[in-house]
């Protein structure tokens, strides 16, 4: 029998008022769930013997309540049971506030203002939404995939436009930006690989998000083979990123001969990527695979071959406008050379313009000799760059000689033009003393009461130790050494000491070797 | 093992007489690089990540801490690197190629765990063990010039001949390639200044010199070089400051320690250039407190110039140091235990 109901309100405690501000959600919800029970709080504040007997009497219907013990109960009980809890005003109570766990950047969601735990509900359900929505887009794809066999998927443009703002939206809401490929509906059949260092998963954290996303969808589509021009689009965007990342253009190279993408187009790009990444191999390669493949399709065209010899020529130009020693570039410029027999008077004319600019460039000094002394025209086939090459005619040799002493007039210190000298009088068979008089322009040695001294190139007096040694003047080649190794060039005084000795033991006839005679 | 430059920088100003090599901070320099996965450019130096542990591993043998990096450990990412054709890609999934094969069969040689390739190699196709490996390096030789490419793109660099002769003669299987006809190739990139470069006709530079005499010398055709003609070029590399350059007529660099010096130890001229400039103009480069050496004095560390800076100074006698091998950049002691006191 239910106890009965009070006469008056008195007993009942107070509720705390309800438009109170309360800092977090969580407060909200745990003050909710004491309002809910006041007859508990009045116990546990006043202790059971300090009740009143109708405080008492609502206390214990409260627990009925609580325990659900009144639904054993017959039904007339029942009945009078709920009309005593209404009468004495027992509210039902609510159930222990639940974990509301943490939200996506790691946060307690108990920690939210009430009005921020509100928006958060707001956007959780939008969320909902638009997951349902972008989800059935999802479904639909795949199904025409099936009946399509994976080709050729009509969508109007509109729809994807939708979808893919939709998944903006989900970024947006969800506080993170979602991945290019993720946010792409394009890109909705490959499931990306992510890294796998083999040492756990914690490095893929570190990684930057957008290098690590497209790096799982490269991993996927060369699992899968996949050749397509999407895949232009992706390796595109990682050499972006990292153009050092060799497979990748490996891969892309495969993908344009795949497809059998225009050449000139992808050249053009390249030219974009190689001026912005001077030091990067990768390129280089990459274009020597292109042009290997554009060759054969225009090789009996001397429209076309012409045409790609200038705007190669003219984007090496632009390269060597920022480094006109990059290796690359000069390893890249001889592989075309040969490819498309460029010995010719642009070729020699476009180096002089670079020499001109830096009469030091040794790269281009090198070209030169490579381009004079391999052309077909003229050497014989296959002559090593150190050998005599009797078919050099005496002209060319001429022209080159004259061509570098100007140099040296320049700049006499300048070490190039003074090795390019020695390897034509090599390749043309002359000897070092043909030049003797003009190594002696730079060169004055001291009398023999020391006066008079004069050397205006270190490299001259070299040279003239090496002329007056082969025509055995040991005297003066001694002198020439002496002022080297203590005066000129004394950080290789060992190496000048050396020559020195070969003097003394009369065995200078092998220091022709530095010159005219190779080993090999 | 990572590429990743920094944090430190060499010291720019003025330094004491009395400089030193930073042994315990390039100890500890070396051993932190694993732990910048946080950084991006670790990630975007994914591609070089098996030479930056030969490179890191070979400059704690020279320093004389081999157990700074744990044996097991390096084992089990060099394995992991292993592509089914028997090569090697420079990091886990990535396709095998030449110079990252060679980093692991020197990374394996240095810690005595070449049979484990024997053990637990990939490659059964191939034969399996050492043999695939070297197999792959075989089928990279072009057997009509006689040089290598980088892998099966083709790609030829005399540094791929070099890379291969040094990593089949490790594996004890030389034999697998025709070697006279790579020495033949070498002997064709010979240019007139006396000088090699990456292919026939190709400016000559230390690097590729450094690549064509070791290959040279693995063959044991070293009798093909115009020594004193190379070693006047070479020594030409020093500069005022000390250090050597690459090319004439380009800013020296700590690398160019390493590939300048070998070269003229390889010919027997290293006292051509005044190693106690050199020595000095490397110890410059050291960042003394956080360890690592850059290109130039001022400029950011990364591992790849403090291996060469220390594999150069052990070249040059630096007390200390363990004695490093010309030919194949790895501590003296590991090639004469692999290749027998008299290689």
């Amino acid at each position: 029998m239910a106890p009965k109901a009070p006469k008056a309100p008195k007993a009942q405690p107070k509720a705390p008022d309800p438009p109170e501000e309360y800092p977090t959600i969580s407060a909200k919800l745990q003050a909710e769930y004491l309002a809910s029970r006041p007859y508990q709080v009045l116990k546990d504040t006043k202790g059971l013997s300090n009740l009143s007997a109708s405080e008492k009497a609502a206390y214990a219907n409260y627990r009925f309540l609580e325990t659900g013990v009144w639904k054993t109960w017959g039904a007339a009980q029942q009945k009078e049971f709920l009309k005593t809890v209404e009468t004495q005003k027992i509210p039902t109570p609510l159930p222990l506030p639940r974990d509301l766990g943490r939200d996506n950047k790691g946060r307690e969601i108990a920690s939210y203002t009430p009005e921020g735990f509100a928006q958060f509900r707001k956007k959780e359900r939008q969320l909902s939404g638009l997951r349902r929505e972008s989800a059935r887009f999802r479904e639909r794809r795949e199904k025409a995939r099936r009946k399509q066999k994976g080709r050729g998927i009509e969508d109007s443009e509109g729809e994807i436009e939708d979808e893919r703002n939709r998944r903006k939206f989900i970024g947006v809401l969800q506080g993170k930006k979602m991945g290019i490929y993720e946010g792409d509906p394009r890109w909705d059949d490959v499931v990306p690989i992510p890294q796998d260092d083999g040492e756990g998963a914690l490095a893929a954290i570190a990684y930057s998000d957008e290098y690590a996303e497209a790096m799982g969808y490269l991993r996927a589509v060369m699992a899968a083979k996949e050749h397509s021009p999407r895949v232009l689009d992706l390796t595109e965007h990682i050499i972006s990123m990292n153009a050092a990342h060799y497979t990748v253009w490996l891969y892309r190279a495969s993908t344009l001969f795949a497809l059998e993408y225009p050449i000139d187009k992808e050249l053009s790009w390249v030219n974009e990527v190689a001026l912005e990444n001077q030091k990067n191999y990768q390129i280089w390669h990459h274009r020597q695979l292109l042009i290997d493949t554009l060759y054969p399709t225009i090789s009996s065209d001397p429209t076309a071959i012409h045409a790609l010899e200038t705007s190669e020529r003219d984007f090496m130009t632009q390269m060597f406008d920022q480094d006109a020693k990059n290796y690359h570039v000069w390893s890249y410029r001889q592989y075309l050379v040969r490819k498309l027999n460029l010995f010719n008077t642009t070729e020699l004319q476009s180096i002089e313009v670079l020499l001109r600019s830096d009469v030091r460039n040794n790269s281009a000094w090198s070209h030169r000799f490579f381009v004079v002394f391999s052309d077909p025209a003229y050497c014989t086939p296959g002559s090593a760059a150190t050998a005599h090459d009797p078919r050099i005619p005496a002209d060319i040799a001429d022209r080159e000689i004259g061509f570098a002493k100007a140099a040296t007039f320049e700049a006499p210190q300048n070490q190039s033009p003074w090795n390019y000298i020695r390897g034509v009088l090599r390749k043309a068979g002359r000897e070092l003393a043909s030049l003797e008089a003009f190594a002696e322009e730079f060169v004055k040695l001291p009398s023999e009461s020391g006066e008079g001294e004069d050397v205006r190139s270190s490299h001259a007096l070299d040279f003239l130790a090496d002329v007056w040694a082969e025509k055995d003047e040991t005297a003066k080649a001694d002198t020439a050494l002496r002022l080297l190794g203590d005066k000129y060039d004394r950080i290789r005084r060992n190496y000048w000491e050396w020559r020195r000795g070969l003097l003394d033991a009369g065995v200078e006839g092998k220091m022709k070797g530095l010159s005219v005679e190779d080993v090999s | 093992m990572s590429l990743v430059s920094g944090p430190g920088r060499a010291a720019s100003s003025a330094l004491p007489d009395e400089i030193q090599l930073a042994i315990e901070p390039h100890v500890k320099y070396i051993q932190s690089l694993d732990s910048r996965r946080n950084e991006l450019e670790y990630w975007l130096t994914e591609h070089l990540r098996l030479s930056g542990l030969y490179w890191g591993l070979t400059a704690l043998h020279l320093l004389g801490r081999p157990d700074a990096l744990s044996r097991d450990e390096t084992i089990e990412f060099i394995l992991s690197c292993q592509n089914e054709n028997g090569g090697f890609g420079a990091a886990p999934g990535h396709d095998a190629h030449l110079l990252s094969t060679l980093s692991a069969v020197q990374v394996l040689a240095t810690v005595d765990a070449l049979d484990e390739l024997d053990e637990r190699g990939k490659g059964d196709k191939e034969g399996g063990g050492k043999l695939a490996v070297g197999k792959y390096i075989a089928n990279l030789q072009n057997r009509e010039t006689g040089t290598f490419a980088g892998d099966e793109w083709g790609e030829e660099d005399t540094r791929f001949l070099y890379a291969s002769l040094n990593a089949l003669s490790l594996l004890l299987l030389l034999h697998l390639v025709n070697v006279n006809k790579a020495v033949d190739y070498v002997v064709s990139c010979a240019n007139f200044d006396g000088g090699y470069g990456v292919s026939p006709g190709a400016e000559s530079h230390s690097g590729q010199i450094f690549a064509c005499l070791a290959a040279l010398n693995i063959a044991g055709r070293i009798d093909l070089v115009n020594v004193d003609k190379l070693g006047r070029w070479l020594s030409e590399r020093q500069v005022d400051g000390g250090g050597l350059n690459g090319r004439p007529e380009k800013l020296e660099d700590v690398c160019y320690s390493w590939w300048v010096a070998s070269s003229l130890t390889m010919i027997g001229k290293l006292h051509w250039i005044d190693g106690g400039k050199l020595t000095e103009f490397i110890l410059k480069c050291q960042d003394t407190k956080q360890g690592g050496i850059a290109d130039r004095p001022g400029d950011m560390v990364d591992v790849f110039h403090t291996h060469f800076g220390i594999a150069g100074l052990s070249l040059l006698g630096y007390p200390g140091l363990e004695e490093v091998d010309a030919v194949y950049c790895m501590p003296k002691k590991v090639i004469e235990r692999v290749l027998g006191p008299n290689k």
